[in-house]
C-alpha cells in the first residue's frame, strides 16, 4: 500500500536523507510555481495586513463586491473540493495501487481511450491529477494512458458532471457534450503521443519508495485527504482572487464585444480559463454566469479549463520538466477547442 | 506548512464555515440557499479533520527541522491562502452585493414567455421585477395597463438624477449574480442601497406588450423595509418577523 502522500505529491515525498543529486535538482525544479510561491505569499501577507487593520478603502464598493465576489466562489466550491479529495484520498488509500496497471489493456492504442475512460473512476480536481497521472506512469502504465487519465480525470468525473448539471439547469445536453468532447480531447492525446511524443520531454523517473509500514489505511486515507485539500484549497483561493479581479473589474462591454462574434468567442473563452485557472469543480459555475456566450464557447471553457490552464501548466512542470509542460499544454489547448467546436456544433 | 497551522487551518475554515451556514444566514450573501446542507457537512468535516489531526498525529513535529521542512505530513505553501476565507467568514464578513455591482451590470434580458395568467385583482399587486418586465414587454394582453404594483428592490443611483429599483439574482454564487432593474420615475433618489418596497403603475414609454415599453414606474410611494432574507433570488420578499 503506497503512502497516500506518494501519489499526491512526489516532489514533496522524497526523504531528505536519501536525496541523491539528480533528484536535488529535480525538486528544486519541481518547485517552480515559484513564482506562485512568492507572488501567493506576498499577496497572502499584503490582503492579511489589510483585512487586520480594517482599512477604510477595503470598503470602498468595488473592493467590498471583490471581497463578496473571491469569497462566494470559494464557499460554494468547498463542499465540492472537499467530496473530491475526500473520495481521491480514499481510493488512493483503499484501492490496490497495480489495479489500474492490470486493468488496462496490454497494447498501447487501446489502454488510451480505456485510461480515459478510468479518469471517472477518480475524482478530484486538477491539482490531484498531476502527481497521480505521475505515479501511474511510475508503476508502468504507459505514459500515453496516463496522460490521457490525466486530462480526463478532472473533466469527467461524476463530481464534476454533477456540477455541470446544477451550474446548467434544465440543460442535460451540456453535460453531455462536456463529458464527449473531454473524452476525445483525452483520446487524441493519448493517441498524439503514441504518435509524436517523445521520451526525452519528460524529466527521467525517478524511483523511490515512500511506503510507510505501521500505518494504518484510514491513517493514510486522512493524512492524504487532509494534504489534497489544503493544496488544492490553496490553488482554490488563487482562482478565486483571480475570477473575482476579472468579474469586478473587466467591464461588460468588453464580453459584449467578444461574444457577439461566435469564432471569437470560442477562442477568447478558451483563453479565459486558461487565465481563470477556476477549479474544474468549480468552473461549471463560471461558465453559467457567462450569459452573453454561446454555450458552444461556454463548452470550451469548461473543457480546456480543467486540462490547461496556468496552475497546471506551473504543475506539469514541476512534475514532468518543461520541455514536456510547453509542448503538451499548446497541443491540448488546441486539441480541446477543436472538440468542443465540433462536439458543441453537434449537441448544442 | 507546520502541523499546527494546518490544525488551526482546518478547525478555523470548518468554524467559518459553520459560522456561516449554521448559527446566522450570512451564506445567503454568497451562495444559494440550496447549499446549505453542504456547507454545514463540510465545516462538520473539517472540523473533524482538523480535531484528528491534533489529536492523533503527534509523531511528524520532529522531521520538519530537516532542509526545507517538505516531508509527508508538510502541507503546501499554497494552503496558507485558505487562511483568507476562514478568518473572512469569522472575522470580516464582506457585505452583500449592492448597488456597486447593479450599476456595473448590464440589465438582464427577460426569458421570453409564452402566456400569461390573468392578473389577481388584488391591488397593489404584489410582483416581482422579473415578472414586471415580462408583463411590460411580452403580455398581448396588455393586462398590466392601469394597474398598481408593489415591487421590493435596493435603489440604485443612476446619472442625472436618476434611479433604479434593483434585485440581484443568483444562479449558484454571487460569480454568477444577475441584475433586474426597473427605472423609477417621479420621486428623488434614496440614498443608494435602501431597500424599498415601491408602489406605482407603469410608465408610458413605447407601445406596452411589446420590447419597446420601458421597464419603468411612476412612484406613487416608497416604503423602506428590511432587506428580505431571500434577497438574492427572483421572488416576492419575505421579510424577517421579529
Amino acid at each position: 500500500m503506497p503512502k497516500t502522500d506518494e501519489l499526491l505529491d512526489v516532489t514533496e515525498a522524497v526523504a531528505p536523507a536519501t536525496v541523491h543529486p539528480p533528484e536535488r535538482r529535480r525538486r528544486r525544479l519541481a518547485r517552480r510555481p515559484p513564482p506562485t510561491t512568492a507572488v501567493v505569499t506576498a499577496l497572502g501577507l499584503a490582503i492579511a495586513a489589510f483585512l487586520l487593520s480594517g482599512t477604510p478603502w477595503l470598503n470602498g464598493p468595488a473592493v467590498a463586491a471583490w471581497r463578496t465576489v473571491c469569497l462566494a466562489i470559494t464557499v460554494q466550491a468547498l463542499p465540492f473540493l472537499l467530496l473530491g479529495t475526500a473520495l481521491s484520498g480514499a481510493i488512493n488509500a483503499f484501492v490496490p495501487a497495480d489495479l489500474f496497471t492490470k486493468v488496462l489493456p496490454k497494447r498501447a492504442v487501446l489502454a488510451v481511450p480505456v485510461a480515459g475512460l478510468a479518469g471517472a473512476v477518480l475524482p478530484g480536481c486538477e491539482c490531484a491529477s498531476v502527481p497521480v497521472a505521475n505515479s501511474l506512469i511510475r508503476r508502468g502504465v504507459t505514459p500515453a494512458a496516463a496522460f490521457a487519465f490525466l486530462l480526463s480525470a478532472p473533466a469527467i468525473n461524476p463530481i464534476v458532471l454533477t456540477a455541470t448539471a446544477v451550474a446548467f439547469p434544465g440543460s442535460p445536453a451540456m453535460v453531455l457534450a462536456r463529458l464527449l468532447a473531454s473524452l476525445a480531447t483525452a483520446a487524441v492525446m493519448g493517441w498524439l503521443w503514441l504518435w509524436l511524443g517523445r521520451t526525452e520531454w519528460l524529466r527521467p523517473v525517478v524511483r523511490h519508495t515512500g511506503h510507510q509500514h505501521g500505518h494504518s489505511r484510514f491513517t493514510e486515507f486522512r493524512l492524504g485527504f487532509q494534504h489534497d485539500f489544503l493544496h488544492a484549497g490553496g490553488f482554490l483561493v488563487l482562482g478565486a482572487m483571480a475570477a473575482a479581479t476579472f468579474n469586478v473589474t473587466v467591464p461588460r462591454s468588453v464580453l459584449d464585444t467578444f461574444s457577439g462574434s461566435p469564432w471569437l468567442s470560442v477562442l477568447f473563452l478558451a483563453a479565459l480559463a486558461v487565465v481563470l485557472a477556476v477549479c474544474s469543480e468549480a468552473d461549471a459555475f463560471v461558465a453559467a454566469s457567462l450569459t452573453g456566450f454561446s454555450p458552444t464557447a461556454r463548452l470550451a471553457f469548461m473543457v480546456v479549463g480543467p486540462m490547461v490552464d496556468l496552475k497546471l501548466i506551473a504543475l506539469q512542470a514541476g512534475t514532468f520538466g518543461r520541455a514536456f509542460a510547453v509542448r503538451f499544454s499548446t497541443a491540448t489547448t488546441v486539441v480541446a477547442v477543436a472538440a468542443s467546436v465540433l462536439i458543441g456544433g453537434a449537441l448544442l | 506548512m507546520k502541523r499546527t497551522a494546518q490544525i488551526a487551518l482546518l478547525i478555523l475554515t470548518g468554524l467559518g464555515l459553520l459560522h456561516t451556514a449554521l448559527f446566522t444566514d450570512l451564506y445567503l450573501r454568497y451562495v444559494k440557499e440550496g447549499l446549505r446542507p453542504l456547507l454545514i457537512v463540510s465545516g462538520v468535516l473539517l472540523l473533524l479533520l482538523g480535531l484528528a489531526h491534533a489529536a492523533f498525529d503527534h509523531d511528524t513535529g520532529a522531521k520538519e527541522d530537516h532542509d526545507h521542512g517538505h516531508d509527508h505530513s508538510t502541507a503546501p505553501r499554497i494552503a496558507w491562502l485558505l487562511f483568507l476565507p476562514a478568518l473572512s467568514l469569522l472575522l470580516y464578513a464582506p457585505p452583500a452585493l449592492g448597488a456597486y455591482t447593479a450599476a456595473h451590470a448590464g440589465s438582464e434580458t427577460v426569458k421570453q414567455q409564452k402566456g400569461f395568467a390573468a392578473l389577481p385583482a388584488t391591488s397593489p399587486l404584489p410582483m416581482t421585477l422579473t415578472d414586471f418586465t415580462t408583463r411590460v414587454q411580452q403580455d398581448k394582453e396588455r393586462a398590466i395597463r392601469g394597474r398598481t404594483v408593489e415591487m421590493t428592490g435596493f435603489v440604485t443611483p443612476g446619472q442625472g438624477g436618476a434611479w433604479d429599483l434593483t434585485r440581484i439574482i443568483f444562479t449558484c454564487c454571487a460569480a454568477d449574480a444577475q441584475t433586474v432593474k426597473i427605472r423609477m420615475y417621479g420621486t428623488p433618489a434614496p440614498p443608494a442601497n435602501t431597500w424599498l418596497a415601491v408602489t406605482g403603475t407603469w410608465h408610458t414609454q413605447g407601445a406596452l406588450g411589446t420590447k419597446s415599453a420601458a421597464a419603468a414606474l411612476d412612484v406613487h410611494g416608497t416604503r423602506p423595509i428590511a432587506q428580505p432574507v431571500n434577497a438574492f433570488t427572483d421572488d416576492l420578499p419575505l421579510t424577517p418577523t421579529r
